[in-house]
């Protein structure tokens, strides 16, 4: 190894700094690690195949299987369970119809709502516990960088392929779900109101509650998979809320579907706000 | 010199003139109940390689990160280029650059990946840190790595790179934390010539964590021990061997034993400690350096003559273990 010049240039580094917050810096960050976090097999594997399970192929066989029943009388039976202002409309349907149109109209919509939190989940245990994991925590410390810079970094890091893997999924699902039911539902199942309120409300505060989670996990966690597993804990009161919907024992329709959205959102900001607060180079150099 | 000797402020004598850079008073932190440094003074020179030597647990790392706004303390005060690093750590970390004891690269990214990533972070233009990534590969002879994921990379490959993170802003203080662990003997070498030469040559001021001995040894300019995060000892080596076995041994070549008259000469030169003839000479202790040349100037001068005089300079080894296996009260003592 041999020392050569030392470079001298110009070119000082600059500071762009937007509302205090060095934009560029925390771009670099989130480039980086999305462009490491495409390589990972063990991320990007269960972070698409959930997604492609829950809405590709699950709409696939309730579409398959509502076009070969011979007999709606069960889906009939189980509009009558449900409140007038959920199931009128449905009823209101023709019968070969209606199976199609309750599933994938509106009891798939809580189910869809894992991704979100899964993908934001996985990705936030990277973020965090596995810059630990990898022993590259420390080097991140040791630049010039906000701590508050850093979180939003990781915060976006994790946010915004969650947003982005739900709404093309919703995309892919609305397009197999509407093509199943080609022939037999007259015009678009899917996005009905509940479905848009889901996407575009309920969604993206459920990622970020995932993240709010994941955040206070990882600060504890000192691996990935410890943090995943300590998290995973999170996903079940969708799995409840999913087969609740389905059988008809807790029933969203849309106002419940907007108001649940707004309580997940006030829960999530405090917890992301409690985590951000908690974030400091301080305390994660002293847990490391 | 000891620590606890009083410092009125000043540092224990260097041969490094420059403006002070780093600067701590009575640092300490606490993590729960364990104290990792407990009242560090020191004062670091620019273009001087400071050694922080240690075993295990005995605060270097954490004195690495509390002087670049890392940790914050629990008390006292630091300043890094005249900053405070903890209200002002952005800006220290601006213009220091860290080599952590882990490489710290991203296994999933390529070399070059690495580096970009860093000057981008640094706040270069896409362009700029091109330029200066390119550069860095060439001076560390790692292009033909360049597109290559480090996860595959050797200890030594990885340490090379990560050196070559560290420089790429050409950062005026570097804090260099264990940097030749796991490094074979070949690579342990290039590394410390070019800590060396970054100094020497660069005006570069280095502040090097180590518990290798010889590394401190061949290239520092002063050595700091630490021990359960108090400051044993810091100093030149030779002056560090004066103090803990009362004086520097030398041995004087004079032609045959010494006579009683040069033994008196040699005796009342201020800074000897001790005097012994031997057969072909004598055998003296000196309180340092300056004193060695003042009795050759002595002995010279009143017509006696000297074949050869050579200072018998204890071992790094030698200072190390003295330090550890003696009590701190030992010290404070010598140092009253």
């Amino acid at each position: 190894m041999t020392l050569a010049q030392v470079p001298q240039t110009d070119q000082m580094p600059r500071t762009n700094q937007v509302f205090g917050i060095d934009w560029p810096v925390v771009r670099a960050v989130v480039a980086r690690d999305l462009r490491a976090i495409r390589r990972s097999k063990a991320v990007v594997i269960p972070m698409l195949l959930v997604p492609f399970l829950l809405l590709v192929v699950l709409p696939l066989l309730v579409g398959i299987a509502a076009r070969r029943a011979s007999s709606p009388t069960s889906t009939i039976s189980f509009l009558d369970s449900l409140p007038a202002a959920l199931a009128g409309p449905i009823a209101s349907l023709p019968p070969d119809e209606q199976l199609l149109t309750l599933v994938l109209g509106y009891l798939l919509a809580p189910l869809f709502l894992i991704v979100p939190l899964m993908v934001s989940a996985v990705l936030a245990a990277d973020a965090f516990a596995g810059e630990k994991e990898r022993n590259t925590m420390e080097t991140l410390l040791h630049l010039p960088i906000a701590d508050r810079d850093l979180f939003i970094a990781k915060f976006l890091t994790g946010f915004l392929p969650a947003v982005a893997i739900s709404w093309i999924g919703f995309t892919a699902f609305a397009v197999v779900a509407n093509a199943v039911s080609w022939g037999i539902v007259d015009g678009l199942i899917v996005p009905n109101g509940l479905w848009l309120v889901v996407i575009f409300w309920v969604a993206p505060a459920i990622a970020t509650l995932g993240l709010g989670i994941m955040v206070r996990v990882s600060a504890r966690s000192r691996t990935t998979q410890e943090a995943n597993q300590l998290g995973g804990a999170v996903i079940l009161p969708l799995i409840f809320l999913a087969v609740g919907q389905a059988t008809g024992l807790l029933l969203v329709d849309l106002a419940v579907a907007f108001a649940a959205g707004a309580t997940v959102w006030i829960v999530a900001l405090f917890l992301v706000w409690r985590g951000a607060s908690k974030f400091t180079r301080d305390r994660i150099a002293g847990n490391a | 010199m000891i620590a606890g000797t009083p410092f009125d402020g000043m540092n224990p004598s260097t041969d490094h003139d420059g403006e002070i850079v780093i600067t701590t008073r009575a640092l300490s932190r606490s993590f729960d109940e364990r104290v990792a440094v407990d009242a560090l003074d020191l004062d670091v020179h620019a273009g001087e390689v400071l050694a922080l030597l240690g075993p295990n647990g005995a605060g270097k790392t954490t004195t690495v990160r509390l002087l670049n706004g890392v940790l914050a303390p629990d008390r006292g005060e630091t300043r890094v280029l005249g900053m405070d690093p903890n209200t002002e750590g952005i800006e220290v970390r601006r213009r220091t650059g860290v080599l952590t004891e882990t490489a710290g690269l991203d296994g999933r990214l390529t070399a070059r990946e690495n580096l970009e990533f860093t000057a981008r972070m640094r706040g270069y233009s896409i362009a700029e840190s091109r330029r200066r990534v390119d550069l860095q590969l060439d001076r560390f002879e790692m292009h033909d790595m360049a597109e290559f994921r480090t996860a595959g990379f050797s200890t030594g490959q990885r340490k090379r790179l990560a050196m070559a993170r560290a420089l790429l802003h050409d950062p005026e203080i570097l804090f260099l934390d264990e940097p030749t662990s796991g490094l074979d003997p070949a690579a342990t070498r290039d590394v410390t010539d070019l800590i060396g030469s970054l100094a020497r040559e660069h005006g570069r001021t280095v502040l090097l964590a180590t518990h290798f001995l010889g590394e401190a040894g061949r290239i520092a300019d002063r050595m700091a021990v630490l021990d359960h995060g108090r400051l044993r000892a810091i100093g030149r080596p030779d002056d560090l061997a004066a103090e803990l076995w009362n004086g520097i041994p030398a041995d004087i070549d004079l032609g045959g034993p010494a006579t009683s008259e040069a033994i008196a000469i040699v005796a009342s030169v201020e800074g000897v400690m001790h005097q012994e003839a031997r057969a072909t000479g004598m055998t003296i202790s000196v309180r340092d350096r300056t004193a060695m040349a003042r009795v050759l100037t002595a002995l010279t001068s009143t017509g006696h003559a000297v074949y050869g005089a050579s200072m018998r300079r204890a071992s790094m080894e030698d200072v190390y273990f003295a330090l550890e296996d003696s009590p701190m009260e030992s010290f404070e003592q010598a140092a009253r």
